[in-house]
Formats: C-alpha cells, sequence, structure tokens
C-alpha cells in the first residue's frame, strides 16, 4: 500500500532561478567594490583618476562594464522579483509579521528588499548619467558638488548596506561560515566600503568648481 | 521573592461565533515561584474563564504542542518561566497553521502533510528478517541522524518564517530538516535526484530565503542553518546534474 | 435523529501511542481497513515523552554479554513481585529483540556498539568490535544484565516517530483530535464507539468489527503526576463503564521518588546517585535519621515512603503546591553539575526557574506509572466483550505484575502491538459487523444527553476544576506510597462521596462548540471511578507487593493474595465490585525478590 507520489515533479526552473539570483547578487557586489576602488583613485589626486577614466575608455572597458551591469542587473532583479511580495495582502503580512516577531534577520531581508527596489531606479539614473555626460575627474567633481551629493550618499548606503545583507545571506544560505562571526566580519567590512566611498565623495566635492 | 501581578494579554477567537471579530482579552494573575507558562494558563481557565482554548500535552518540553508567540517570540509556553518575561505578557497564536480557537492551532495536519509531501519514511527494497541479526550502522551515523530527528514538530520554525506565512506550500526549516534526517540514514535507498523530486523546488530548499528565524527560535536547539545549508548544497549538486 | 457523522472500519484502534500504532500497522499489512482515533496528533502521545530507553535481551554490548530471553523473564517475573502471568511475561522476552530489529529496519537510529575500552562507575568496559554497529544497551536498575536499548536521551520521541513514519507509509487514516466518550455494545459484544471533535465538538459515531484501547495511563488522577496532561485513563473508564469489563490491578501503582515542583517532570536519580542530598523544611538531611547505611541512595520504593514519612511528620516545606522536600546538588560544584548532571540542571533552569549550582530543587515523590488497566488475556481480548482488544500501559495483559522493571514498559508497547496485532487481524478477518442502527442511536442518544444536562446544569452546578482537585487530593494523601487502613477507608469514603457530586456537575462556559471545560466535565465522573477502584482495590489487599505497600501488613502474604484483583463497575452502581483470579504461574514459583530488602517493591527501576 505504498501512497502515490503527493509532490507534482519539480522543474529546474526553480533551481536555475535561485542561482541566478546568487550568482548575479555576488557579481554585483564584486563589481561594487572594485568600483568603490576605482572612483577612491581620485583620493590619490587628480591625475591618478583621469588615467584610469582614459585607461578605461581606450580598452572598451566601459562599454563591457556598461553591458555587464546591464545584463547583471536585470538577472539579479528577474530572479529577486519572485520574492518580492507582489500582492497587497502578501506585503501586508510580511510587514505584520516582523513587527510581531520582532526578529533581526526578518527585518534585514525586508530592508535589503526595500534597498534592492529604490537601487534599481537610482542604477539606472545613474548609469546614464555617467555614460552620456563622460567620465572625466572635473565633470565627476562638477556633478558631485551639486545636489547629486545626496544622491551619492543615499546611494552608496543602500549599495553597501545591500551588498552586506545580501553576502551575509548567501554564506548564510550555503552555509560556509557561523552567522554570529560573519555578521561581525561584514560589519566591519561595510564600515570601512562607505567611509571610503564617503571620503572618495568628499574629494569630488572639494574639488568641484575649483578645476 | 517579591511577587508581581502579571497582566495578560491573550488573543481570543472562537472559529464557532465567527462573527464575533478575534480581540485581546485581559487577564490579571499574582505570580507564584516557579510558575511557569503552563500553570498561569491553566490558572486562569480554572479560575477566570473557562472557555479559554490552549494545547499543552507533556509540559516538559517533550512533545510540541505548545508552541505560541509569547511577546512576539515563537516558542514553547511549558518551558517559559514568568520570571523571565515583563509583568506584561502577550500570548498569540503561532501563526501559518489552522487556528482552531484562541492559542490552539493546528500543527499535527500541516505536519502529517508534510511528512506525506516529504515520503518521511525510509524507503528501501529490503524486506525484514526476524531471524537475522540488525544491520550495523556506525554509532556516530545513528547520532547524526538522532540529531536530526529531535525535531519535536512544534512549528515554532513555520510560524516565525515569513516565507511559510505567505507561501502556503513552503515546507519550512522543520520540512527540509525532516528531509535530511532521510539522506543521512543509509537504511534510506532514495538517490540525490528523488530528493530533487522532494525537495528540489520552490516549495522546498529553494524557497528558503535564509530569514534565519527558524535557526534562532527552535526550541529543540536543532542546527537548523546548518541542516538547510546541507540539503541546499545537496541539491543544487542535483540539480546542476539535471 | 440524532445528528452525527458515522465511519466504519474493519478495525478501530483507540490510541495512538506506541502501542496503538504498532498494532495498526500489524492489521493493515494484513489487508485490513483500519482508523486510528487520538486525543493529540499520534507524534504528540506520551510515549514519546520516555527517554530511558526499551528492554530486549539483545546481549551485544559487554554488560549485557550472555544474556538471554530466560534471563529477562526471570528479571520480569522478580520486578513484578510474582503478580505477573508468567506465560505472557516469557512470551515477551522471547519476542522484544524481534520488535527492536523490525524498529531498527524501519529507521530508530539506535545507539550502537562503539568498539574499545571505557571506564564507568570505577568499572573497566571493554566492547567487543566483533559487535561493533550492533543495538547497544544500557544499564536500568532491577536487571541482572544491561539490557536497555535507547537512543541518546530520547528513546521514546524517536520510536514513535519511526512507528508513525510507517502509519503515514501506509496510509493509515488518522483522526487526531477526536475523544473517544463510550463503547457500543450491547453487553456482550463491542462494535464501535461514540466520540467527539475536539475540534468542533460534534458527536461521532465509529463502527468496526473489532475495537482496541490503546490509551495509556491514568497517571493524571494523582495531579501530581510525570504523565502527560492527557493522561487521564479515559479508555480504561469507557471499558469499566460498560459494566462487564473488568480493570485488573488497578492498585498498582508506581511512585518516583523525585518529580521536580510544581510541574512534577521526572528528575533521574543520577542527581542522588552523584551524592545528593534531600533536606527538609529546616534544611536538614533527614535521610540518614531513617536509613543510616543507604541514606538518599536506599531503593526508590524506600525513598519515595522516606520523604513522604518525613513530610507527614510536618518537616515538609509548605508551598502553594503542597508541602515538599529539598534536593541539594550545590557541594557537587558547578562543573560537574555543568557537565554530568547537565540533563537535570536544564529541566530545573526551564521548568522550576531555579538553577541548582546555588539553588535547592523542590521534589516530591510522584506517581509514575499504571502496572493496571483493562483486563485481558494473552491474545489481547478485553475480558466480557467479544471484538473488545486492549493493550499498552492502558491494559492489564499482565507481565508487570505489581511493579514494572523501567524499560519493559515501551518494549511491551511494541510487543504487544505486534503479537495482538496479528491476533486481531487474525479475529477480525472472521468477524462480521452487524450492528443495530437503535443501539447506535442509543449510546448516541445517552451522550447527547450528558451534555445537554451538562450546560443547562440540570444537575446541579458542581464545579468540574474543584471536583478534579478533590479527587487528586484525596488520591495523593490516603493512596500514595504509604497506604493502611484507616486512611484508605477514608478515602473510599470521601470518592464514594465525590462519584455522586460529580454526577451535579454543570457548566460556566456554555459548552459551545470545542469547549474545554466541557471536555473536562464529560471525563470526571469516569475518572473518580478509576481512583474509586484503586482506593478499593488497596483497602481490601491487605499485604504488601511490588508498589502496593501496606504500612499495616508489611509483608507478601502469598498464602491469601497471590492473585489479581478484578475489579468492575456495574451499570448504575454506584461503588466498584471486587473479584479475583490467580496469576498464572509457569515457570518460577514465588521467592525472595533479592533485592536486599524483602517484600518492599524495592528496587524498581522506574523511568
Ligand atoms: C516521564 C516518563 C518516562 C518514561 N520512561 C520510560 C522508559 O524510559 N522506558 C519505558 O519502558 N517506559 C517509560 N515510561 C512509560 C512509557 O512511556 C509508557 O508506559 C508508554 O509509552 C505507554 O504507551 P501507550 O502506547 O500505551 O500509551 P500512550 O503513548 O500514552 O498513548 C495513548 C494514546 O491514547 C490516546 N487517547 C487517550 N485517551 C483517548 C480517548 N479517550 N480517545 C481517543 N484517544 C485517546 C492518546 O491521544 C494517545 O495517542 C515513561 C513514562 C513517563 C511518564
Ligand atoms: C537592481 C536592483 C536590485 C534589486 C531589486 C535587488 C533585490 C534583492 C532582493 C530582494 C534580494 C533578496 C533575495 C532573496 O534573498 O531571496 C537580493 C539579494 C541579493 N542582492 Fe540584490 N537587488 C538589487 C541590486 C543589487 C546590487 C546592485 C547588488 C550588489 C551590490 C546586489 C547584491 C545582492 C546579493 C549578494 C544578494 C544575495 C543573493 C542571495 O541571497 O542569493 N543586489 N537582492
Ligand atoms: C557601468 C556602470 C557604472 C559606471 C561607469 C559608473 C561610474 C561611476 C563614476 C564615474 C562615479 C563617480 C561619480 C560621477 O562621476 O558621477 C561613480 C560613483 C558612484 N557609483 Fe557608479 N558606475 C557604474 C555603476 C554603478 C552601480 C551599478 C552602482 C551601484 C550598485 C554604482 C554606485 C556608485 C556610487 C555609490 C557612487 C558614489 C561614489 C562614492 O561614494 O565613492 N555605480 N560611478
Ligand atoms: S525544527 Fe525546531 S522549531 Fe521547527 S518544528 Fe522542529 S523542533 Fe520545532
Ligand atoms: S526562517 Fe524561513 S526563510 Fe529559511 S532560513 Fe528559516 S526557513
Ligand atoms: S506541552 Fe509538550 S512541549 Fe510544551
Amino acid at each position: 500500500m505504498q501512497l502515490q507520489r503527493a509532490l507534482t515533479p519539480t522543474r529546474k526552473a526553480d533551481f536555475l532561478a535561485e542561482l541566478t539570483q546568487t550568482v548575479s547578487g555576488l557579481l554585483l557586489v564584486g563589481f561594487l567594490w572594485t568600483h568603490m576602488i576605482f572612483v577612491a583613485a581620485i583620493i590619490l589626486g587628480v591625475e591618478a583618476f583621469n588615467k584610469l577614466a582614459h585607461f578605461m575608455e581606450q580598452f572598451k572597458l566601459l562599454d563591457l562594464a556598461v553591458i555587464f551591469i546591464i545584463l547583471t542587473v536585470a538577472a539579479h532583479a528577474g530572479a529577486v522579483l519572485r520574492r518580492i511580495p507582489s500582492r497587497w495582502q502578501e506585503q501586508k503580512i510580511v510587514w505584520k509579521h516582523a513587527k510581531t516577531i520582532k526578529h533581526r534577520d526578518t527585518w534585514s531581508w525586508l530592508f535589503q528588499a526595500v534597498t534592492g527596489s529604490a537601487m534599481l531606479l537610482l542604477i539606472i539614473i545613474h548609469v546614464v548619467v555617467v555614460v552620456y555626460a563622460g567620465i572625466d575627474a572635473k565633470l565627476s567633481a562638477d556633478r558631485v558638488h551639486s545636489w547629486m551629493l545626496w544622491f551619492y550618499a543615499v546611494l552608496l548606503l543602500l549599495a553597501e548596506y545591500h551588498a552586506s545583507v545580501g553576502l551575509y545571506r548567501t554564506f548564510v544560505k550555503w552555509g560556509f561560515v557561523k552567522r554570529h562571526s560573519l555578521k561581525k566580519v561584514l560589519t566591519v567590512v561595510t564600515v570601512c566600503t562607505v567611509g571610503l566611498g564617503l571620503v572618495s565623495l568628499g574629494v569630488f566635492y572639494s574639488l568641484g568648481g575649483s578645476l | 521573592m517579591s511577587q508581581r501581578q502579571l497582566t495578560f494579554h491573550i488573543f481570543r477567537y472562537n472559529p464557532e461565533t465567527p462573527n464575533q471579530k478575534p480581540a485581546t482579552q485581559t487577564f490579571v494573575l499574582q505570580e507564584e515561584t516557579g510558575m511557569t507558562l503552563f500553570i498561569a494558563l491553566n490558572k486562569i481557565r480554572e479560575e477566570q474563564d473557562s472557555t479559554l482554548k490552549f494545547d499543552f500535552v507533556c509540559r516538559a518540553g517533550i512533545c510540541g504542542s505548545c508552541g505560541m508567540l509569547i511577546n512576539g517570540k515563537p516558542t514553547l509556553a511549558c518551558r517559559t518561566l514568568t520570571k523571565d518575561l515583563p509583568t506584561d505578557i502577550t500570548l498569540m497564536p503561532l501563526p501559518v497553521f489552522k487556528l482552531l480557537g484562541d492559542l490552539s492551532v493546528d500543527t499535527g495536519t500541516w505536519f502529517r502533510d508534510m511528512s506525506l509531501r516529504t515520503e518521511a519514511w525510509v524507503h528501501t527494497e529490503k524486506t525484514f528478517d526476524p531471524d537475522a541479526q540488525e544491520e550495523r550502522m556506525s554509532n556516530e551515523t545513528a547520532l547524526h541522524i538522532y540529531e536530526a530527528e529531535r525535531c519535536i514538530e512544534c512549528g515554532c520554525c513555520i510560524g516565525g518564517c515569513a516565507t511559510a506565512n505567505i507561501k502556503p506550500n513552503f515546507i519550512g526549516a522543520a520540512g527540509v530538516n525532516r528531509v535530511a534526517r532521510f539522506m543521512l540514514d543509509p537504511r534510506d535507498e532514495r538517490d540525490e535526484q528523488e530528493y530533487f523530486d522532494v525537495v528540489g523546488s520552490e516549495d522546498g530548499i529553494f524557497g528558503c530565503i535564509g530569514l534565519m528565524a527558524c535557526d534562532d527560535n527552535c526550541p529543540v536547539g536543532i542546527p537548523l542553518q546548518g541542516q538547510l545549508a546541507y540539503v541546499r548544497r545537496k541539491m543544487a549538486l542535483a540539480g546542476w546534474k539535471r | 435523529m440524532s445528528q452525527y457523522d458515522r465511519f466504519t472500519s474493519d478495525v478501530l484502534i483507540v490510541g495512538a501511542g506506541l502501542a496503538g500504532e504498532r498494532a495498526a500497522i500489524e492489521a493493515a499489512t494484513q489487508g485490513l481497513n483500519v482508523i486510528i482515533l487520538s486525543l493529540v496528533p499520534p507524534r504528540r502521545s506520551h510515549s514519546s515523552a520516555a527517554q530511558g530507553g526499551m528492554q530486549a535481551a539483545l546481549g551485544n554490548s559487554a554488560m549485557g554479554k550472555g544474556d538471554s530471553p530466560d534471563i529477562h523473564f526471570a528479571d520480569t517475573v522478580k520486578g513484578s513481585d510474582w503478580g505477573c502471568d508468567q506465560d505472557v511475561a516469557r512470551l515477551f522476552a522471547e519476542m522484544a529483540p524481534v520488535a527492536m530489529r523490525q524498529m531498527a529496519y524501519w529507521g530508530v537510529p539506535w545507539s550502537r556498539v562503539v568498539p574499545g575500552k571505557r571506564i564507568y562507575d570505577g568499572v573497566d568496559i571493554h566492547e567487543d568490535p566483533e559487535k561493533e554497529g550492533l543495538i547497544a544497551a544500557r544499564n536500568f536498575g532491577g536487571t541482572a544484565k544491561w539490557r536497555t536499548c535507547y537512543t541518546a536521551d530520547g528513546t521514546g520521541h524517536t520510536v514513535l516517530y519511526t512507528m508513525d513514519s510507517v502509519v503515514i507509509k501506509l496510509g493509515i487514516t488518522v483522526h487526531d483530535r477526536t475523544e473517544v466518550l463510550s463503547l457500543i455494545h450491547d453487553g456482550e459484544r463491542c462494535s464501535g464507539v461514540v466520540a467527539r471533535c475536539l475540534r468542533t465538538g460534534n458527536l461521532r459515531v465509529y463502527t468496526a468489527k473489532s475495537t482496541v484501547i490503546a490509551t495509556g495511563g491514568y497517571g493524571r488522577l494523582y495531579g501530581a503526576s510525570t504523565n502527560a496532561i492527557i493522561n487521564e485513563g479515559s479508555g480504561m473508564f469507557v471499558a469499566l463503564e460498560t459494566g462487564v469489563v473488568p480493570l485488573g490491578n488497578m492498585e498498582a501503582v508506581q511512585f518516583h521518588p523525585t518529580g521536580i515542583v510544581p510541574t512534577w517532570i521526572l528528575i533521574t536519580e543520577g542527581a542522588r546517585g552523584d551524592g545528593g542530598y534531600l533536606l527538609d523544611k529546616d534544611h536538614h538531611r533527614f535521610m540518614p535519621d531513617y536509613e543510616p547505611k543507604k541514606k538518599e541512595l536506599a531503593s526508590r520504593d524506600v525513598v519515595s515512603r522516606r520523604i513522604m514519612q518525613h513530610i507527614r511528620k510536618g518537616y515538609g516545606v509548605e508551598s502553594p503546591y503542597g508541602a515538599h522536600v529539598w534536593l541539594d546538588i550545590r557541594h557537587l560544584g558547578e562543573k560537574h553539575i555543568n557537565t554530568n548532571l547537565r540533563e537535570i540542571a536544564n529541566i530545573c533552569r526551564n521548568f522550576a526557574g531555579v538553577d541548582p549550582v546555588h539553588d535547592l530543587i523542590p521534589v516530591r515523590p510522584t506517581q509514575h506509572y499504571s502496572m493496571g488497566g483493562i483486563r485481558t488475556n494473552i491474545d489481547g481480548m478485553a475480558y466480557g466483550l467479544t471484538g473488545l482488544f486492549s493493550l499498552g500501559e492502558a491494559a492489564c495483559w499482565d507481565m508487570h505484575g505489581f511493579n514494572r522493571l523501567g524499560g519493559n514498559s515501551l518494549a511491551e508497547t511494541v510487543v504487544a502491538g505486534m503479537l495482538i496485532g496479528d491476533k486481531i487481524a487474525k479475529y477480525t478477518k472472521e468477524a462480521s459487523l452487524n450492528v443495530s442502527s437503535a443501539l447506535i442511536e442509543e449510546h448516541v442518544r445517552f451522550q447527547e444527553d450528558r451534555i445537554q444536562s451538562l450546560i443547562e446544569c440540570r444537575n446541579g452546578k458542581e464545579n468540574v476544576y474543584q471536583l478534579r482537585r478533590e479527587m487528586e487530593t484525596i488520591l495523593s494523601e490516603n493512596v500514595g506510597i504509604f497506604r493502611s487502613e484507616e486512611p484508605l477507608q477514608k478515602a473510599v469514603a470521601q470518592l464514594h462521596e465525590l462519584h455522586q457530586r460529580s454526577c451535579q456537575v454543570g457548566l460556566r462556559s456554555g459548552g459551545k462548540g470545542a469547549d474545554p471545560e466541557l471536555a473536562s466535565a464529560l471525563r470526571i465522573t469516569g475518572m473518580i471511578k478509576l481512583a474509586y477502584c484503586i482506593a478499593a482495590g488497596a483497602l481490601a489487599r491487605k499485604e504488601s507487593r511490588g508498589s502496593h505497600f501496606r504500612e499495616d501488613y508489611p509483608k507478601r502474604d502469598d498464602e491469601n493474595w497471590l492473585k489479581r484483583t478484578l475489579a468492575y463497575w456495574p451499570v448504575g452502581a454506584d461503588r466498584p465490585e471486587l473479584d479475583y483470579e490467580p496469576v498464572k504461574i509457569t515457570e518460577l514459583p514465588p521467592g525472595d525478590r533479592g533485592y536486599g530488602e524483602a517484600s518492599t517493591g524495592a528496587a524498581s527501576a522506574n523511568r
């Protein structure tokens, strides 16, 4: 009297979506951090920054980066959208749930979804701006020396928070690490990268209008 | 020990009277030495309101009947001492499970269904020979299986999981842990692909988004993070090979 | 016509503990249609609470070398103080190893033999490399060999979960949150039950060719019990209330010396074994006054009795939960407590809020196991009604006599389930179901009427919780560990009155749907009847045997009392009627139990 299979046969699609989400997320974190370091070249001076920018342009690296970003962000957003509660009813349940159980990692996921959604818009604006207006110490400094400062500050915080929580989640889900020590390490890394970003922004700001 | 006066805010709803909206009722009780919520709730029922519904069976943290939200935290009521709580105590039923009335929810049906869907029994082609010696197993393997088998089906990991709250078919950490238990068992002859059919989906391991409320709230301390990751890795491998 | 749902099956099993599920599996694999009823989801049944282990003479461990069913049989008979049926004990001992292996085949992660040397209690133990990976055994009191199979600290849990996985695999129907209220019978034959759904409060009728009661023990009659709160003996009293089915040896009740106050969770002997003291209200260590030689380490029954004796003298610590004594392990030191006694320390912290490193632990002797139950023959058929079977703690099969050995009751559930399940299947295949709808209607009407009169307070306004507390107090104070003429007479008189009052219970809650007060009210009369049978049996039995200890008759009396009590409750009667039958002695004539203290029921391993 064996029971017949109660589950419908599963699709490989579920696994592929999960894989896409994780891989794209990780690639984006890698990109973000590299990008932060590149931008931080301004700290070393206008020269350094311009050299880097020209180098990128010369070897079409910039175009590659743009294509990469479009693809990865699309993949990530596409994979992740299935997770963001779409129906109003679900939204209500999730927020109420987080409030009731007062659980930190549950809140951090909600912030991840919120920061992610916000970033989708900001990233598009940002990429369009830098690609069409061009990259050069003066242009960049002038951009930052305006209301765009706030745009970048917000993008910086959102991106770093999202990256940090995203990494935490990935490692926890795949189980390579102890949760609580991982959290500490990531907090330190995040504080460092945010700090670096803020310094770069500061340098741009002070250069703004003076070049 | 100075005894406090406790104020309980208890969720009330009786499915028998569906037009009466869910409400919170307040009860005041004098605290006593060594008082657990098991004692407190019974006192309330016997002395103040004999219609109050809740579930206890073993009252010793073994059977998993008494999971509820205690000041928001999903945990076992019988194992909660009032002295570890503030004077205001809010009690709510575990979400996800069907509400039977007040604090009582139908975890039994949920778990039986989960067991069915994950086919949580040893699958083997061998037959039992009453005259033969038992098959050998290393004690280490036995302890590994036991580690996962310790789940008491209290539902705290399910009630605390936001994913389970919005996805009715998600088997949750308890379900994934149950599958891990059989994966570890050399007596179960299912191969990776067969397990993939059981948990390699959005309703199984790939539905988990790593909220870790399960790991933080499991009252018997099953290492759920590790169990989820173990199954995720195995299933990723199986999924890759498909 | 009354309103009710009706279900029909070949076999109806009441109780989803180990005993019930094992029997269900046997019947279902033989092709029969089976329904299981339970108060709670099967895995929450009390069987899951047993941590210690179950006995079977596998002889794999070094300390169990040379073990055999013969030795297991002898231990069981001695443990029972010759009160058991020896043919049953023999059958059990022979089949226990098969049952354990079958559980291994189904998936129980038994702890296994690890070869090598280790030191236990100062003795070197060499585990045989040949036995590596076979089912291991641990030490339990009252056994000549190490024979108790276990899975770490969760034997009952793992065995029950495995058993239930087989039930699920076989697709056996389980109706949980269903409470049986009465048996449908015509005085000769049992055809099913009337039950109440605990989700909706609706009545249901289940009819079947054979009905099986596996509802576990009645510990909660005593209030202070290590048992789960659903162990209220309802299976026993529905059988008793037929008037024709007797309960066997109800006076045989086992106590454990150290239940923690106020939740009565068991504190194992480890605490005293490692050097813990018992203190009274003046923090005086009193055990040496009574037992100068063995002190706290005297056998369990003796310690239990001494504690109660001391409390009776007025040295107990008063508390809202009754008088108790202290268990003191502080002097053992933090390190020892947190490593060697970790399990005990956790219970103290989680359930009593005391830290045994700094605080005293409140303890008192606590009801633990019921040897008595529905009297059946060796095939599990209840006396009095055909088509009715019983097994597990609810039954008096009777392999425990007046004292059950630790580890023998879990083993009993599985072994009996296997053997009696087979008998049930054989019986059922031959039987037919013909029950008149008038009979069903009559039984349903009776329950409906009871419910209605409770709701309307037709017979009075007695408070069910009040009656319950009185019953618990009467039993704990007068029919506890120490028994003697006067208190027992008092208990019988008080229970007699309480039984009358229980017919005048009225609800305060309105009794709508699955009202919890109504459920309690429907049970109270039956529970008091069981209490009455216990007290009356104890009063009549003028000897001490096993756990039944009479201060006024401290010796075992084989001449007059080598017999089993059968308690009947004729329909409409206001008291039980006692009858007796001889115990079956096939191999081992009555002798000394060899526990040192003759006839005191010593060294019973009550885990
Ligand atoms: C703390 C503790 C530790 C123990 N440790 C050990 C040990 O180490 N070794 C050992 O051998 N023994 C031990 N025992 C004893 C052993 O656990 C029990 O004797 C055994 O589990 C009884 O099993 P059972 O199947 O007969 O009943 P249970 O497991 O109690 O099951 C009873 C079933 O009947 C159902 N039921 C009851 N009434 C009704 C009703 N009216 N209608 C419908 N369903 C009903 C319940 O829902 C339940 O499913 C221990 C006992 C206790 C209290
Ligand atoms: C473009 C808009 C973005 C949206 C809408 C978005 C949204 C999300 C959401 C909702 C998750 C959680 C998914 C889950 O746990 O199931 C997530 C995960 C993640 N995101 Fe994003 N994100 C965006 C951009 C980014 C960027 C720019 C980065 C890199 C800095 C990033 C890195 C990650 C990582 C590493 C994860 C974890 C992946 C996993 O758990 O498998 N995301 N994202
Ligand atoms: C190919 C795509 C990208 C290019 C070419 C690019 C280029 C730049 C440049 C040149 C700057 C300096 C400021 C300016 O010139 O306006 C900058 C700043 C910044 N960019 Fe990008 N970027 C890209 C994608 C992204 C993405 C995807 C993110 C977010 C995840 C991001 C986040 C930021 C942030 C936070 C800053 C502020 C700098 C700081 O604080 O150090 N960028 N980017
Ligand atoms: S895994 Fe833990 S929290 Fe979840 S049901 Fe099992 S015991 Fe409860
Ligand atoms: S809380 Fe839920 S989402 Fe996963 S990690 Fe636990 S199951
Ligand atoms: S009542 Fe059994 S776990 Fe709480």
